[in-house]
């Protein structure tokens, strides 16, 4: 009997702790929370989901937008474009975000949806830090992508030390916006010829921008955001080496720098209340100040 | 006698002389009894019904590819380029992909793992074996996210430079990775299928002379094969299934090893091409439907190597208890003459191969120390044979706690300057990047507790149902096949199902209540297994003396058999916890956001969580390396924490077992 006795008192106290412990991390939270607020009854919230490449320029300019509106609660999460917008079509987010146009089956299924362009982004070849290549041709990076140039020796200009220099290509996955537009877009490199088979996926930017860090000869394509010092983005030229243009944000806002792409928000019909003045938020000047710090390209 | 009444009736009771109307307290208790039953087996049945409802959820939207391309095609065809003109959706290679990196990763795991099992059940002192369970389980907790990031940054560089090749985002790397992560499970499944074998048998095997490793090798090792089956059919779920981790570190190029052998050359999964496609693709398209056929294809796989493991664990049962019947009789004695010239054919097999594919200078020492083994085998005196095999055992259970300190010692350096009381109290601000992770912090616990508290239930009552109430048959032959189905259901697939199901068709929306059923379906199988093996491992002589002492079956199962079957139960829950608490996929479409400005009120509220925050800020917030680690280990912290109280409770309830 007292075995018994002391096992569920064990358990009891057990449990006790852990129901005390969540209640009391609750209850602390919440009164932080509502301290110096008005009361939740009046709080508009709105849910924002859709491609990872938007995210911090929704993010960032959420938070600014909430500072200066107390009453606003603007939710986000990332889950790629295509989720973003089957989510925004059956209508469970307010705004979906993508980096990519409409596809033409969403087109159909969703014929309501209104496009609303927040930025601009521009995609930077990158290579090692450590190659010492200081410039290079569009064709030649499509060679590279479809497999006719297979070591760095065939760049001019490109020289990995102490390897063999064998190129290792990175790429993004099939269904990415960013690779979309690298491989058919009119501005973009490869514009058709599909990429070499043993081409490397990564999706994200963030894993492409790490193994490219780190692996000696590869060579891949990032957002301008993503470059930092671990990474050397390359100029390009097309035709004439002396005019090769830096993957900067004022190239690509003065139209130097060809290699760039929209990014979009999708309302299910046009945005009303908290949405619509989110949305003006970012496409006023505040807003696309906020979008260049975070390495994006603004649209005025 | 009462003869106007029909009811059967005690004529001596005087209860029913008074009172002829009512029932007695025996046929209550019968009906008692029944209702439980029933309940049991409503709790089996959820599991069958969770296979069904997500099968035929992935049939449905893969059906548009398989009336366009044709099976066959589908399933044959070498090229994955789906952003192609016309586009080409063939799975071959991923398949091959599959298969390889999978094999790779058990080869790597299970003897690793059962010399660990084999090292903490039986050979290490009470200290270690203290210290070694609750680490290896720890292993169990850490973030796939953080398994990846630690393959892309650590594990592929060493073996970029090691191997001297242009990248390191290889199937060995892959291997390697889904073996470590696998290892936890059936570490942990084995020691305690080990440890429950009944004294008696080793105590036996001892008095008649053998030595401890010849008990363990022909002793423990044999009666204890169900839960080690169990244990590496778990694992080989967990590695089949895997998604964030794989998709980082094998490079993802869809081509196959060429030669096949080549274990350093990048391949691609079926899993990560689900996990890198998935949130990018236009609902609806025929990449889509492409996407779910790969799901039913990697389901069939498991369901494949499932059966073939219940096979072979059968027919390795049968033969041990000499229980053959009339077909098995006749393969038994053709198997049994056939046995040793197959084993000459198995082994020249493999000299050839080793020849073949390895460089001499490899080639010529590994086939002289097969060669020794062999030669030496029966030549050894048993005492230095037990050496040998101890020093192989003790070098395994080195090697697994060498894994874990390499894993955490990467977290906790580049964790701890990110750890503060801000950090951990605060919101996240400028993207995550400043500020701190409370609401993570919250999100999770509630995630983490509602999944456990679904999944517990359910599964403690389907494996009662399993083991209790039914012999082996086809019902619980079938119940046992989708639960191992279940099991081997990649991450990301949970996920799109609790986005169709939870989220669009019951309407949850993106909620909490949403991720912690999916969560819950998740740790079932892991759940149910564990609780079958430890009451399996209850003897029969005590339900039969209680049975015989009077009590109804309820009875028996809540006072006689539960009690030494909880350190198991508990051993399974703590897996549990583990995996629910770090896994992304499941809950990435179906209950978190990114940032929230309040927590979550009600469980229809979104939240945030730990592992979810972690895979934005490290693939898409660059300039968040530290608050990234720091994020890991407040991760590992809590998984920590809960492990310490689930841990203390299996302790308890095991010293009063020994009595």
């Amino acid at each position: 009997m007292n075995s018994k006795l002391s096992t569920s008192l064990f358990v009891t106290l057990g449990l006790l702790v852990l129901l005390i412990g969540a209640m009391a991390v609750a209850g602390c939270t919440d009164n932080a929370k509502k301290t110096g607020e008005l009361p939740p009854l009046q709080k508009q919230s709105i849910k924002v989901s859709g491609s990872t490449t938007v995210l911090p320029i929704a993010q960032k300019a959420a938070e600014a937008y909430m500072a200066t509106h107390p009453n606003a609660d603007i939710q986000i999460s990332g889950g790629g474009s295509g989720v973003g917008v089957q989510q925004i079509g059956e209508k469970t987010v307010d705004i979906g975000m993508s980096s990519r146009d409409l596809k033409a089956t969403e087109n159909t299924k969703y014929p309501d949806l209104i496009k609303h362009i927040v930025a601009k982004d521009g995609i930077a070849i990158v290579v090692n830090p450590k190659n010492e290549i200081k410039g290079i041709q569009a064709a030649a990076v499509a060679d590279i992508y479809a497999g006719k140039i297979t070591s760095w020796t065939q760049v001019p200009g490109a020289h990995m030390p102490d390897t063999n220099n064998q190129i290792v290509v990175i790429g993004r996955d099939s269904a990415s916006g960013t690779r979309e537009f690298f491989d058919t877009h009119a501005n973009g490199i490869l514009k058709g010829t599909p990429p070499t088979k043993s081409m490397l996926e990564k999706n994200s930017n963030g894993a492409v921008t790490q193994t490219i860090a780190q692996t000696p000869g590869a060579i891949g394509y990032v957002s301008i955001g993503f470059v930092d010092k671990s990474v050397k983005a390359l100029p390009i030229w097309w035709n004439d080496p002396s005019k090769a243009v830096e993957p900067t944000k004022e190239n690509v806002l003065s139209g130097a720098y060809p290699i760039n792409r929209e990014l979009f928000m999708f309302t299910n019909g046009q945005p009303t209340g908290l949405a619509k003045d989110y949305i003006d938020f970012i496409l006023s000047p505040d807003g696309q100040k906020i979008a260049v710090s975070e390495g994006y390209v603004s649209l005025i | 006698m009462d003869l106007n009444t029909g009811t059967k009736q005690d004529p001596l009771s005087p209860r029913t002389r008074r009172f002829p109307q009512t029932h007695t307290t025996a046929q209550l208790r019968e009906r008692k009894e029944k209702a439980i039953k029933t309940v049991w087996f409503l709790t089996a049945l959820s599991a069958i019904l969770a296979i069904l409802f997500i099968l035929l959820f992935l049939l449905r939207d893969s059906l548009p590819i398989f009336q366009q391309v044709g099976i066959e095609q589908f399933l044959s065809g070498t090229t994955w380029y789906p952003s192609g003109s016309p586009p080409e959706y063939g799975i071959f290679v991923l398949i091959v992909g599959t298969v390889l990196v999978t094999l790779g990763a058990m080869v790597f795991a299970v003897p690793l793992s059962i010399g660990c099992a084999i090292y903490i059940a039986e050979l290490a002192p009470l200290w270690a074996k203290n210290i070694l369970k609750p680490a290896i389980e720890l292993l169990a907790g850490i973030p796939s996210v953080v398994y990846g990031f630690f393959g892309l940054i650590v594990l592929t560089d060493v073996i970029r430079t090691t191997f001297d090749i242009p990248t390191g985002e290889t199937w060995l790397a892959g291997s390697i990775l889904l073996g470590i992560m696998a290892l936890p499970t059936i570490i942990s499944i084995s020691e305690d299928a080990i440890s429950m074998v009944p004294k008696e048998y080793k105590e036996g095997s001892l008095a008649i002379g053998a030595t401890r490793w010849q008990t363990i090798s022909q002793v423990l090792i044999p009666s204890a094969l169900s839960g080690i089956t169990a244990a590496v059919i778990l694992g080989f779920g967990r590695a089949i299934g895997e998604t964030m981790a794989v998709l980082m570190v094998t490079g993802n190029a869809a081509i196959i090893p060429d030669p096949i052998w080549n274990i350093l050359s990048p391949v691609r999964t079926l899993t990560g091409t689900l996990g890198i496609e998935m949130g990018e693709v236009a609902v609806g398209s025929d990449h889509y439907a492409a996407l779910f056929g790969l799901a039913v294809v990697l389901l069939a796989i498991t369901l494949i190597i499932n059966t073939v493991a219940v096979v072979i664990l059968t027919n390795i049962r049968q033969r041990q208890a000499g229980s053959y019947s009339g077909k098995g009789a006749i393969m038994q004695n053709l198997t049994g003459r056939l046995r040793r010239p197959l084993i000459i054919c198995g082994l020249l097999s493999v000299v050839t191969a080793i020849i073949v594919i390895a460089p001499l200078t490899i080639a010529l020492p590994v086939l002289v120390v097969l060669g020794a083994a062999y030669f030496f085998k029966d030549r050894l005196k048993p005492h230095t044979s037990e050496q040998v095999a101890f020093c192989f055992i003790t070098a395994a259970a080195i090697i697994v706690v060498l894994i874990l300190v390499i894993l955490l010692q990467d977290i906790v350096i580049h964790g701890l300057p990110a750890l503060s009381w801000e950090f951990l109290t605060q919101s996240p601000k400028d993207l995550g990047r400043a500020g701190g992770i409370f609401p993570a912090i919250v999100g999770t616990l509630y995630l983490v507790f509602g999944a456990i508290l679904f999944a517990l239930p359910f599964g403690v009552g389907a494996a009662i149902y399993l083991i209790e109430y039914t012999k082996e048959g086809n019902v619980t032959r079938i119940i046992r096949t989708t639960v191992d189905l279940l099991n081997g259901t990649p991450s990301i697939v949970f996920g799109l199902f609790g986005l169709a199901f939870l989220v669009y068709f019951l309407k949850f929306g993106v909620s909490l209540i949403a991720g912690q059923i999916t969560l819950g379906l998740m740790v079932l199988p892991t759940i149910i297994r564990a609780t079958e093996e430890s009451l399996k491992n209850i003897p029969q002589s005590l339900r039969e003396g209680s049975l015989a002492l009077g009590a109804t079956r309820w009875q028996t199962i809540y006072r006689v058999v539960l009690p030494p079957a909880i350190p198991g139960i508990m051993t399974g829950t703590i897996l549990s916890l583990g995996r629910a608490a770090g896994e992304t996929a499941p809950i990435m479409f179906t209950a978190v956001v990114f940032s929230q400005r309040y927590l979550p009120s009600s469980l229809t509220d979104p939240v945030m969580a730990l592992p979810y925050h972690l895979y934005i800020l490290a693939t898409n917030v660059p300039g968040s390396s530290t608050n990234k680690y720091g994020t890991a280990l407040v991760l590992l912290l809590l998984v920590i924490g809960i492990y310490a109280v689930a841990i203390m409770m299996r302790s308890h309830f095991q010293k009063k077992l020994r009595g």
